[in-house]
């Protein structure tokens, strides 16, 4: 391999620094401050190592021409995707026990049901969705059920089509469900059976911009959690706007925990159930 | 069963979702159980492989169930005898004698639990399960 010199850390000067967190703000919403910096930095040496990027100036000059799609990598490389099986399972006891329940009575027979995990990380959200409803919803079988699982990295994406987990992302799920729905792949992970995955449509989107979200159609309940964190006023304000009209009028989105809609945005009303509190469309839009 | 040949089981859906359900249930009392999407691919199955039983959802793509089953029955025997399951969500009196006359043995209006599959299953195909 040709060795390629990087500077241990690129001290990348303030103005550089802010030159990319304001690229990946304009791409991903995503805000990251000073405090952040050693996060930044460390993802940046990643991207120049594999680019073979002489400089900073080098790489950046590379990541201005997407040079062969290093955009996409730039922004995979910022993406969290640290998540599990049956991740919060109060809210998929919500889902069974009041949401489907809610929207059902909303609905003409035959209607499909239609449910959107964004951003889906790997896949363990949409999949579990998918697993969750074969336990624990009766009507599994009387219902045309849509589930798509999106994400902005592209990598992520593909690791969620692949459907091949370790350990640490079936942690939760008792034995008996990873017997039934997994498949030994080599002596540390499991392959989700055939079925899962062509139950689950996966697309790359962000999640911030309209058009692309918009492609997706309009969903009954969609699972978006732990992502609004990640954005300022503005963006997280956009995000929720799009999430609005991904929703049917009736229909559901569920946040992370730490998560509320309330002061992001007016559009929503707030619906507590026994197990969750999630935010509704109305049915009639609410006055301004 | 040790001393048994497992029975076979056809489940003929195009939701694979409502595939993997039933396949599990059955599977789990003992059954042998393969898939197929739509009718055409049924056909393709039946013709090759020797089943005890048919599920067979009505709406699908390309060969729906109905069509599936007065194309199966108008074949010789024993192909044509094939016990058929016919699972719907509809539940007008019309469609359950269409089913009927297309060839189904039975008739069930979905949603199906697990266990009521595994009763009528066996029921159909004489064996001691579930």
């Amino acid at each position: 391999m040709r060795q390629v010199h990087v500077p241990e850390f690129p001290s990348l000067t303030q103005d550089e620094f802010r030159r990319l967190c304001e690229f990946l703000y304009r791409r991903t919403g995503m805000i990251f401050t000073e405090a952040k910096r050693y996060y930044v930095e460390r993802r940046v040496v990643d991207r120049m190592l594999a680019t073979q990027a002489a400089s900073c100036e080098d790489y950046f000059a590379r990541l201005r021409a997407n040079v062969s799609g290093e955009i996409e990598q730039f922004v995979n490389a910022f993406t969290i995707n640290e998540t599990y099986f049956y991740r919060e399972e109060h809210q998929l006891t919500c889902l069974t026990s009041d949401l489907l329940a809610a929207r059902l009575s909303a609905k003409g027979r035959g209607d499909p049901i239609r449910i959107w995990s964004v951003p889906c990380s790997t896949g363990e959200e949409p999949y579990s969705i998918a697993i969750w409803l074969l336990e624990n919803w009766p009507h599994v079988d009387e219902h045309d059920i849509e589930i798509v699982g999106s994400d902005i990295d592209t990598a992520a994406v593909a690791l969620a089509r692949a459907g091949v987990y370790g350990k640490r992302a079936l942690m939760r799920l008792p034995p008996r469900v990873v017997d039934k729905y997994f498949a030994p792949d080599g002596g540390t992970s499991w392959r989700i059976l055939d079925e899962l995955r062509e139950s689950v449509r996966f697309t790359a989107v962000n999640i911030l911009d309209r058009a692309a979200t918009g492609s997706h159609g309009r969903f009954d309940v969609i699972f978006c959690r732990n992502v609004l964190i990640y954005f300022d006023d503005i963006a997280r304000r956009n995000a929720a706007e799009n999430l609005f009209e991904n929703l049917l009028p009736g229909g559901f989105v569920c946040l992370g925990h730490t998560e509320s809609m309330s002061r992001v945005s007016p559009l929503f009303e707030v619906a507590r159930f026994a197990d969750a509190i999630v935010y509704q469309r109305p049915e009639v839009p609410k006055r301004a | 069963m040790p001393d048994e040949v497992a029975k076979r089981v056809l489940v003929v859906d195009d939701a694979a979702l409502v595939r993997l359900y039933y396949r599990t249930a059955l599977e789990r009392a003992g059954f042998e159980v393969a898939e197929a999407l739509n009718g055409v691919e049924a056909l393709e199955h039946v013709l090759a492989e020797r089943f005890d039983l048919l599920v067979v959802d009505v709406n699908m793509p390309q060969m729906d169930g109905l069509s599936f089953l007065r194309t199966l029955r108008a074949k010789n025997l024993p192909l044509s005898s094939i016990p058929a399951l016919v699972t719907s969500t509809e539940s007008a009196p019309r469609r359950i004698a269409e089913a009927n006359a297309a060839g189904a043995n039975f008739y069930i209006v979905k949603p199906l639990r697990a266990e009521t599959l595994v009763q009528y299953a066996s029921l159909f195909c004489g064996a001691r399960h579930g």
